[in-house]
């Protein structure tokens, strides 16, 4: 996965959330934004997914300019999938069903086909018993799981995830990890961002460090971990590392 | 404690009771001969069942006229362009702040009648139906609006995000997110309002619509008897009952998916 991004600036009304933000990662598999809360990571993975549009700047993503008409960057969210930090299932629907209706609806399969599409994804995640419970039926992890599992259901070029584990414990944040890093392994391009510190140093091939909205330090995570150069990076996962 | 709290519950029963009991003999004590005679409500049955059926073909044209109007009210007020979204408010406030008594009939003698009347009637309608079904609807529809409107907004932005981020077109996001949970939000409300309108039909009579309060009306000031009010109060209660009770079944069946 290729990624290059130049001069990218991203306000609402007067407020500045991305901020003359360049990077170039010529190939990485998982790619990790860290940083501290406000930093900016939301605002670049919305834009990167096609959630939200650049007030300027030029990103490339696979090689690709991103698109910018409305039909464009509807296919492009089509491509790829998305999760968010929490309530990504639609609650009135079935774990199933969850994963079949955006199956049927936006990806043209006919019934029969999104049921076996979606039972194995379900599967693939140990998830099949839950199948037919509603999201409020299930635990944090398990939402997360179902959310997973409905993002790659499709097989997408790239899954965003922001701060999938934020809102969980730590027994449930090791078992949304562990499929992360399984789906990571499999060789699916996944760009997330995270406070899991040890999770990125691990499983992520490029790790950028973000802070009011600007790329403060960007590489491979030995080099970002072991040797940042940047004060505020050092700062931050001094802080962070301490405990 | 408890033995105390049921003595103080089966007093209160009792004072009810008392209470009640004492309005009915002040009430049958003060009957005349001939208020109260129920051979007359069989040998009017026809005319109190026409009103009925016409009251319950009134209620069915106004929950259609009024689902209408409440859905272009809510995605008039969500328009981009602000002159719709201001027309809508605007009717909105018009509507839920004056009467609706005062509407039927500035709607009717003023605006609907000396337009419409004629077209109606030679196309073979009866135009006071016609004219009182659209008039309950606009009323009814401009709170049934203002209740979907904030069902809508009540769906949390997450919502929106998620049904983005598995591509969703902009109407299937209202289609297969929104609207089936905003729906289920509002039940209770919506069914309240299906019941208001059930009730508010009755103030057509004042334009003539024979409903079943005008057949009634005119049931009493011929017989001079009072028992015609006890089909009218059953024939409303009738209609409403089951809505309430199959509203209060529905909201137990969606209280746990949200
Ligand atoms: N929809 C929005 N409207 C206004 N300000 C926003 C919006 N989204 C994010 N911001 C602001 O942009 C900045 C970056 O936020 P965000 O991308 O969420 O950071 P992070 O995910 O790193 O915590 C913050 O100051 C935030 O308040
Ligand atoms: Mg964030």
């Amino acid at each position: 996965m290729k990624l290059s991004v130049t001069s990218l600036t991203k306000h609402y009304g007067a407020h500045v959330a991305l901020q003359d933000l360049s990077i170039e990662v010529p190939t990485a598999r998982v790619l990790c934004l860290i940083g501290p809360s406000g930093g900016g990571k939301s605002t670049f993975l919305r834009i990167l997914g096609g959630l939200e549009t650049p007030s300027s700047g030029a990103v490339s993503l696979l090689g690709e300019a991103l698109p910018e008409s409305a039909d464009g960057l509807l296919t492009h969210r089509r491509r790829n999938g998305f999760l968010f930090q929490q309530f990504n299932l639609f609650p009135h629907l079935s774990a199933l069903r969850n994963l079949t209706l955006p199956l049927e609806k936006v990806h043209g399969q006919n019934p029969t086909e999104a049921l076996s599409t979606a039972r194995a994804a379900l599967d693939r995640f140990g998830l099949i018993d839950h199948a037919d419970k509603l999201p409020s039926q299930l635990s944090g992890g398990q939402q997360q799981r179902v959310g997973i599992a409905r993002a790659i259901a499709a097989g997408p070029r790239i899954l965003f995830l922001d701060e999938p584990t934020s809102a969980l414990d730590p027994e449930m944040t090791a078992e949304v990890l562990e499929l992360i890093q399984e789906l990571a392994a499999e060789g699916q391009n996944i760009i997330l961002s995270t406070h899991e510190m040890g999770f990125a140093r691990a499983v992520a091939d490029h790790v950028a460090f973000l802070a009011a909205g600007h790329i403060e330090e960007s590489g491979p995570p030995s080099q970002v971990f072991g040797n940042p150069t940047s004060p505020i990076c050092q700062r931050f996962l001094s802080r962070v590392m301490r405990y | 404690m408890l033995s105390k709290q049921r003595l103080l519950n089966l007093a209160a029963a009792l004072l009810i009771l008392g209470g009640f009991a004492w309005l009915c003999v002040a009430v049958f004590t003060s009957l005349k001969d001939g208020d109260w005679n129920w051979s007359r409500p069989w040998e009017y049955r026809e005319l109190l069942l026409r009103g009925w059926r016409t009251t319950i073909l009134l209620s069915l044209g106004a929950l259609a006229g009024s689902t209408l109007v409440g859905l272009l009210l809510l995605f008039g007020q969500r328009c981009g362009l602000p002159v719709v979204k201001w027309t809508c408010r605007l009717f909105l406030e018009f509507v839920r702040e004056t009467p609706l008594l005062v509407q039927l009939l500035v709607g009717y003698f003023v605006i609907f009648a000396p337009l419409f009347s004629r077209t109606f009637e030679s196309w073979g309608w009866n135009d006071k139906l016609v004219i009182g079904v659209i008039l309950l609807s606009l009323f009814e529809g401009a709170y049934l609006g203002e209740i979907l409107r904030g069902g809508v907004d009540s769906i949390p932005r997450a919502q929106w995000d998620s049904a983005r981020a598995v591509g969703f077109t902009p109407f299937q996001i209202q289609r297969y997110v929104i609207f089936p949970q905003a729906l289920r939000r509002v039940l209770p409300a919506l069914a309240g309002q299906f019941v208001s309108l059930i009730k508010d039909s009755s103030l057509l009579s004042v334009i003539g619509v024979q409903e079943v309060a005008y057949q009634v009306k005119a049931y009493t000031s011929q017989t001079y008897g009072l028992e015609g009010y006890v089909p009218l109060v059953l024939g409303y209660l009738a209609l409403t009952a089951p809505i309430a009770f199959i509203s209060s079944r529905l909201e137990r069946r969606f209280h746990h998916e949200t």
